[in-house]
């Protein structure tokens, strides 16, 4: 059988600066029911005829799936759980194999051994099927690979060949590196070495966050990849846009007419975004001294929500049209600078306290912390959105470890009515609504209505929409959802290297002027909401922060 | 069977009972039991989150056992959703002009935020149900969230009765493998679905089991390399459990949903040796294809169940051929009386386990005999024929023909031009009869794939 060579995941040529926006992306309706669409590639070819109506039918073409740093953490305890339950969903085409890559010396059979225990172990569906297992680990192969030798490489890409010739692969690659950020480049320099990225099929490559630590070493990465890559063949995986909730927000806001015409500074008086965790630093010492919440939560994940709740109507639920709008909303924030720094941020560290009925030690105390360390565990930052919609709204971000409890959640405060028509409305709290990410995700609606009286009594009332028990479906774990969207060739929940970018250039300001001690560091005890600074950040316009 | 079962679905509290009752004393129950349960939620934050709920299901039941499957099922529906369910069971009309009810409610799993609960509410009504069903259930119904009709034996069809009764709701639930006289049965759900208003949805729980054959196939044909050999499709076999038409019925969807995915339509069909029957179709630009449908003897599975589906063709000078068979492991020998064909030569299934061949075989010796003694109590209890003595029927009962909650294991081997066959082992996990009915109403039982698939089945069926 011949396959006719692909042009979905066109290369850039050496030499040629990336282009950062794509001709033609694959339109599907991910939210809700999918009917098949141009998948995988640029080059439109019409629905399969007998995908539709198949709801849950996600199915790409046959594929290898290199996953570098096999034998790890992540690997082990997220991607091949992950490839087994999309296995167990009959996601997988006939043919996926999957070939696993690092430094120690294993047989395909040791390597399967490990995949079994992982999978046990940490499948999200317990248990696990043993026929499923079986079968999935027949598709598991290894090839050990040292990252600075290209004759090992060479060894993988006569693997990968094998098994595309025996099973009907048609040259599709995703390399999926599941190794610390240094390592991409090896990575990456080495596969075009090896002749592993000039396959007639796709080829893809996923890598983890952090995308950098700064501006300037996120770009650094970006050329790294795009160097052998092309930047839609480069999928930035960032686990949190995977999940339903975080998709979501944007159902919420675009499909239905209710919220749209509401959602501006007209009505809103401002937005709350907390991303809680009652968890410490655990063993991520290390990397946290380095990182600090800022980097960590906010430039990431805080921003990603500010995008989804700010941005502008797309024109279709796809890649190119929802980052676009994205990057436009990280774009329009506006910088906070030298002297705003120490106004409109709040930087904190916990110390010793209790949590969830447990005494826990401070931050200086956990493992591979210094003793005197400055870096941040909570960050808040008030910022604003100058374009037409979001003039003169406040955005608060509050984010922190060892909170009270885990919840992220989005909090969007309306206006009081012009008028009080009602006496006893003075007390009433503005109309609120609340997109909770986690736990308990949900939307709920505050409104004032009256208390059953003969006089006129108002009281806030919630309405609760429960997003697990109204929907007579389970909902799907963030890694499966975004190794399917790979496979299929689906970048729309993957971080573009434009919206990285955009996300740095506003927090260098910041970080720079953290590490000047501008504001100085306030101390807060584990257990709480944070430093009393956080508080007065808020209130110096005359708000509060919401309690989760 | 029926303790295996309870014993694993959660236990309902009953609220409370009535007899001899009118709709009207149900509904202040309901209503007196809906404020406690809103009280006790609120506790000391003074405001009771309003109700969630996401569907009525109204299950209409003609007798004690299926009485028993519709709470069952509504239960485990309502551990999850927050819901109401309406059980209603016919009373044989010995006590004429009474009604029996019970409302039995249930918390929501613990792992949800919303602490709302879910209630049954079980009528027993006399004579026919379909006579008054509008009537007895519409006060009960919640505004605003849709009311499924979940039928649990063979609906009226054609009758005036029924479509009263479907005024009131949103969509009409059957399961075609259990229907009374099927094959009659079957045409007249795809002239109800043909001809009722579109917004009525129509669904049945044989088609949802059809899903992953169906995710199976289209697979096969996803990739972009293969998309050319849909058009270049020469002949299907379909292999299915059971004697007679009225056990072709998930065949004849099957294929229906071939048809009217690719444009074929159905010349004639004409019977051909050892119980196989040729469909001829043609394609929209004139290319003649066959489909043929075998019976074969599988105790495994129930009759009317698809164990097999082989397709093959050519396309732009490379031939294809894929085949889909239900529980591999347990076949091979026990097929082997129907004798070898082409299809089973080329598809030698290759690598079985004899050991594991050994064990299925007997095991399905075992169950053969088992289901012969239980088939015999069981015409014993239908019919009040004594045991052992034949009866005037087929012999195959309605009860044989779904056994629900078999795992199902597919496995799909392909053949692209000269190259190794490929296989892929799919488990499928156990379909009971509350997963297929979330399946089905997740997507508001309006399904189009299906209404043409159901047409263009009914044509097949009267064309066989």
């Amino acid at each position: 059988m011949r396959y006719r060579r692909r042009r979905s995941d066109l290369r850039a040529p050496s030499g040629l600066a990336p282009r950062t926006t794509s001709a033609g992306t694959p339109k599907e309706s991910q939210l809700g029911r999918h009917l098949p669409a141009e998948r995988g590639g640029y080059k439109a070819i019409d629905p399969n005829p007998l995908a539709e109506g198949l709801h849950d039918y996600r199915v790409g073409d046959p594929l290898v799936m290199v996953i570098f740093g096999a034998t790890g953490d992540l690997s082990g305890r997220k991607l091949l759980p992950a490839i087994y339950n999309l296995a167990k969903q009959r996601l997988l085409p006939a043919g996926f194999a999957v070939v696993g890559a690092a430094i120690d010396d294993l047989t395909d059979d040791g390597f399967r051994k490990h995949a079994e225990d992982v999978i046990t172990k940490f499948s999200r569906t317990q248990p696990v099927d043993p026929q499923v297992l079986r079968a999935f680990l027949a598709s598991v192969f290894y090839v050990k690979v040292d990252f600075s030798k290209l004759d090992d490489f060479k060894a993988l890409a006569r693997k990968i060949d094998d098994l595309d010739h025996a099973r009907h692969i048609g040259g599709n690659r995703v390399y999926y590196c599941a190794t610390p950020p240094p390592t991409y480049e090896t990575i990456t320099e080495q596969l075009k070495a090896a002749g592993l990225v000039r396959s007639p099929g796709f080829d893809r490559i996923v890598v983890e966050k952090p995308f950098g630590s700064d501006l300037k070493s996120a770009r650094e990465l970006s050329q790294i990849l795009q160097r052998v890559f092309h930047e839609d063949s480069v999928y930035r995986i960032d686990h949190y846009l995977g999940k339903e909730t975080v998709q979501n927000i944007l159902a919420f806001r675009f499909a239905n007419s209710l919220f749209e015409p509401v959602w501006n500074s007209n009505l809103i008086d401002s937005v709350q975004i907390t991303a809680a965790e009652e968890i410490g630093v655990e063993m991520r010492g290390a990397y946290y001294e380095r990182a600090g919440a800022l980097r960590d939560i906010v430039q990431n994940h805080a921003l990603q929500l500010v995008a989804l709740v700010a941005m502008e109507p797309p024109v279709a639920f796809e890649a190119t049209t929802v980052r676009d709008e994205k990057v436009k909303v990280l774009r329009a924030i506006r910088p906070i600078l030298d002297g705003d720094v120490a106004t409109s941020t709040v930087r904190g560290q916990y110390t010793k306290g209790w949590v969830l009925g447990e005494e826990v030690i401070g931050y200086r105390e956990e493992h591979a912390v210094a003793p005197g360390s400055l870096t941040e565990t909570f960050a808040a930052l008030r910022l604003f959105i100058d374009n037409w919609r979001w003039a003169n709204v406040p955005f608060y971000i509050r984010v922190g470890k060892r909170m009270p409890k885990r919840a992220t959640e989005i909090r969007v405060q309306f206006k009081r009515p012009p008028h009080m028509t009602f006496e006893a409305a003075k007390d009433l709290d503005p109309n609120a609504i609340t997109l909770r990410i986690q736990p308990e995700e949900g939307i709920s609606l505050r409104f004032g209505a009256k208390v059953p009286s003969a006089g006129v009594r108002l009281r806030n009332v919630a309405m609760d929409f429960d997003y697990m028990s109204s929907f007579l479906v389970e909902t799907p774990e963030a890694y499966e959802r975004l190794l399917l969207d790979c496979m299929i060739g689906d970048p729309t929940l993957f971080t573009r290297a434009d919206e990285v970018e955009a996300a740095w250039k506003f927090i260098d300001p910041i970080e720079a002027a953290w590490r000047d001690d501008r504001p100085p560091l306030s101390m807060y005890a584990a257990g709480t909401w944070g430093p009393v600074a956080a508080d007065k950040l808020i209130e110096a316009n005359g708000r509060e922060w919401h309690r989760p | 069977m029926a303790q295996a079962v309870s014993a694993k679905s959660p236990t309902p509290q009953i609220a409370w009972h009535g007899e001899s009752v009118t709709i009207g004393d149900v509904l202040s129950a309901l209503g007196g039991i809906r404020r406690k349960a809103a009280q006790a939620e609120a506790g000391d934050e003074a405001h009771p989150h309003p109700r969630n709920c996401v569907m009525t299901l109204v299950a209409v039941a003609t007798s004690d056992a299926d009485e028993r499957r519709a709470q069952r099922a509504a239960l485990a529906i309502a551990a999850q959703h927050p819901s109401l369910a309406i059980v209603v069971c016919e009373e044989p009309s010995v006590r004429t002009g009474r009604i029996d009810a019970s409302i039995a409610t249930h918390p929501l799993s613990a792992s949800s935020a919303s602490k709302a609960q879910c209630d049954i509410v079980s009528l027993r009504v006399p004579g026919a149900t379909g006579e008054h069903l509008a009537a007895l259930v519409d006060p009960l119904l919640i505004s605003g969230v849709p009311t499924y009709l979940w039928w649990l034996d063979t609906p009226p069809f054609g009758t005036k009765e029924l479509v009263d009764a479907l005024r009131i709701c949103d969509a009409l639930v059957v399961d075609s493998s259990r229907f009374d006289r099927p094959y009659n049965s079957f045409l007249g759900l795809a002239d109800l679905a043909l001809h009722s208003h579109e917004r009525l949805g129509v669904a049945d729980l044989q088609w949802a089991r059809l899903a992953s054959w169906r995710e199976t196939i289209a697979q096969f044909f996803e990739p972009k390399e293969r998309r050319p050999f849909m058009g270049g499709i020469a002949e299907l076999g379909i292999d299915y459990v059971g004697e007679g038409r009225g056990n072709r019925i998930a065949a004849a969807l099957l294929i229906g949903w071939f048809a009217s995915a690719l444009g074929w339509k159905v010349q004639r069909a004409v019977g051909g040796a050892g119980g196989v029957v040729v469909a001829h179709f043609a394609t929209e630009n004139g290319r003649q294809l066959e489909v043929a449908f075998r019976s074969v003897p599988k105790t495994h599975l129930a009759q009317g169940e698809i164990s097999a589906v082989r397709i093959g063709g050519a396309s732009a000078g490379s031939t294809f051929r894929m085949s889909v068979q239900r529980d591999p492991e347990r076949q091979s020998r026990l097929t082997s009386d129907v004798g070898p064909s082409e299809f089973q030569r080329r598809f030698n299934a290759g690598g079985e386990d004899e050991a594991g061949l050994e064990i299925a075989e007997r095991k399905a010796l075992q169950q053969r005999d088992v289901l012969a003694r239980n088939r015999e109590s069981l015409h014993h209890t239908a019919t009040g024929d004594l045991p052992g003595e034949p009866g005037q029927g087929s012999g195959v009962l309605v009860r044989d023909r779904r056994r629900g909650g078999n795992p199902l294991v597919l496995l799909t081997q392909i053949d692209l031009g000269d190259a190794e066959t490929l296989r892929l082992v799919q488990n499928i996990e156990s379909q009971d009869e509350p997963t297929l009915l979330l399946e089905l109403l997740s997507t508001g039982a309006h399904d189009p794939v299906y209404m043409r698939s159901l047409g263009a089945a009914a044509k097949l069926m009267r064309a066989l």
